[in-house]
């Protein structure tokens, strides 16, 4: 039913860009933040009994319900407020807090989740929420980046500037800086095989060399959630190789490899250990 | 019957009762081994069954759970008749959104366009407890700029912007909003120290406007005479609200003997896992159970 008054017409008009720009504005913070929310209600109960209004003293509950996605993880949350007004100050509590996610695949997020409830802490679940996804698409496009790069053999591959890398911080500022178009290696490829067993938010990359497929390298990363919210990548390495290749590593370098692994990341940063890993499966290829 | 009286074939014998004997033992030993893992397995299985039914019902009820709260989000549009104006739907609508946006406030960052670019507000809380919020004003321009802004003076907002600001705003936001509430949190416990503990404290709390050094003298009983402990707290790391080095030591004037040793380890122990308040809110808790025993 249209309103055939101008006045009408006009208060219509101005209803309707009133609401474009609310949903811009919506729009854009959803971009800012990484985080939609997609519907949220909100429901008051008034606690304040009389002796407390003579004691000019508020109590309110509040009832929220939330629910939106980041990225490819949705979330359902209900959580409750009490918001609590004497003479001196406003204060609010958060009372209670349920939070359902799907996909469930991402099992470190479970025990992160059951945290965040304990503690009533919406905040951090949500800061913790935003550097998770973070690592893990952080994860997926450098395992698909390795991916991608790897196949038949063929001579003369040029390497990538391992970056010298010594702290978490430092790793996290070229992540985000990284310009996948820049790779200077156009389609040169690694004579290794590169597998991701989980698919594609596969949280471990195996790697086989061509020519001696025997040999094996595993490396889990594993993105951690800490007691404190803090996310933290945890990668190890898990080398196979047949019995006789054991028998021969009189150093003791399968052995040892993990441990090497760590050391190795701590130099290089992740990518550059993981592709200095894969070019040492096929050294005899080289020179 | 006639014992051969040769070493060789009495040693033969014995030998041979010996070899019996540790066969004996030895299957013995196996079959004991192999009920010990028997034991373990049925042991393990039973545990494995009990996980299993644990894990179904708690499946079954997050099941419910989701159902419950799928069912009452979906937003309250009770007709789609066509007797509901354009008007009606687009105003409801514009309500919606605009309590959407509100509700940002609870991710830690929400925010309002302005003609210059965006105005975003930092929200922060503590186990709960929803504190303090902070803005930052951006100007959307390349370079990307801040405006103005109320983040305070000793938070590294120079070194983030530096880093961040410019290649992934997203994540020089989240950052802020890290340290912003580390700081936060830890101003709040040493609030709640000050304002609730403050009869077991000797003299005022030390700290630094960052709140991550603290240093106090404290007692542990409400109605102890002395204040035999000192405590430093020193929170290195700027996004935790847990203290990164914990030193206490007995100031008592009694000799330190090994009980006084032990509470000072274990309060050592304490002020690493727990927020301040609670520690102390442990103490106070002790000291009532002690009044009571005495009571009674």
């Amino acid at each position: 039913m249209y309103q055939s008054d101008s006045e009408g017409w006009a208060s219509s008009k101005d209803l309707r860009s009133h609401l474009g720009h609310l949903e811009s504005e919506l729009r854009f913070l959803s971009t800012l933040t990484g985080i939609s929310i997609r519907n949220y209600s909100m429901k008051t109960e008034d606690l304040t009994n009389t002796e407390k209004k003579e004691k000019s003293i508020m109590k309110v509950l509040q009832r929220h319900r939330l629910s939106g996605n980041c990225r490819m993880i949705t979330f359902q949350l209900e959580f409750q407020i009490l918001e609590i007004q004497n003479k001196e100050s406003l204060s609010s509590v958060i009372t209670d807090l349920n939070i359902i996610m799907e996909p469930t695949e991402y099992s470190e997020l479970s025990e992160f989740v059951s945290r965040a409830e304990e503690r009533r802490d919406l905040l951090m679940f949500f800061r913790s929420l935003h550097f998770f996804v973070e690592w893990c698409e952080y994860r997926k496009r450098t395992f698909e980046h390795f991916k991608e790069r790897s196949g038949p053999a063929r001579r003369g591959v040029t390497s990538l500037q391992p970056v010298v890398c010594r702290d978490w911080e430092a790793e996290t500022k070229r992540l985000h800086s990284r310009d996948w178009s820049q790779d200077q290696c156009t389609k040169e490829k690694y004579p290794a095989a590169v597998h991701l067993p989980e698919g594609a938010a596969s949280s471990c990359m195996a790697v086989r060399s061509t020519c001696q497929p025997g040999f094996e390298l595993v490396i889990v990363w594993r993105v951690q959630i800490d007691e404190e919210g803090k996310v933290l990548p945890k990668l190890d390495l898990l080398p196979k190789a047949p019995q006789q290749a054991l028998k021969l590593d009189r150093n003791r370098v399968l052995e040892t490899a993990p441990l090497s692994f760590r050391a190795l990341l701590g130099t290089l940063g992740i990518e550059a250990a993981l592709e200095s890993l894969i070019k040492s499966l096929c050294t005899a290829d080289y020179d | 019957m006639e014992w051969a009286n040769d070493g060789k074939t009495r040693g033969g014998v014995l030998a041979h009762l010996e070899r019996l004997e540790i066969q004996v033992n030895r299957s013995r030993k196996n079959l004991e081994d192999l009920q010990r893992a028997q034991a373990v397995e049925s042991a393990l299985g039973t545990k494995i069954h009990k996980l299993r039914c644990l894990r179904d019902e708690l499946r079954a009820e997050a099941k419910q759970r989701q159902a419950r709260v799928k069912a009452s989000t979906v937003n309250v549009e009770p007709d789609q008749t066509p007797e509901i104006s354009e008007q009606e739907v687009a105003k409801r609508r514009k309500e919606n959104v605009k309590a959407i946006l509100q509700a940002y406030r609870f991710t830690g960052l929400s925010g309002k366009l302005t003609s210059r670019g965006v105005c975003v507000c930092i929200s922060t809380a503590f186990e709960g407890n929803l504190l303090d919020s902070y803005f930052i004003d951006l100007v959307i321009q390349k370079p990307l700029r801040i405006h103005h802004h109320s983040i305070p003076v000793f938070i590294p907002l120079e070194e983030l912007s530096a880093k961040y600001l410019q290649t992934n705003i997203q994540h020089f936001l989240f950052c802020l909003c890290e340290y912003l509430n580390a700081y936060a949190g830890r101003k709040y416990q040493a609030d709640r120290l000050q304002s609730d503990f403050a009869a077991f404290l000797a003299g005022p709390l030390r700290r630094n406007s960052l709140c991550n050094l603290l240093s106090f003298t404290y007692k542990v009983e409400p109605r102890g005479q002395s204040f035999p402990f000192c405590a430093r707290l020193l929170y290195k790391d700027l996004t935790t609200a847990l203290p990164t080095d914990v030193t206490v030591t007995y100031q008592g004037t009694d000799a330190l003997s090994s009980s006084w040793e032990e509470q000072r380890a274990s309060h050592e122990n304490l002020f690493f896992s727990k927020p301040l308040h609670q520690v102390f809110t442990s103490f106070a808790r002790k000291g009532e159970k002690l009044d009571m025993s005495l009571v009674s």
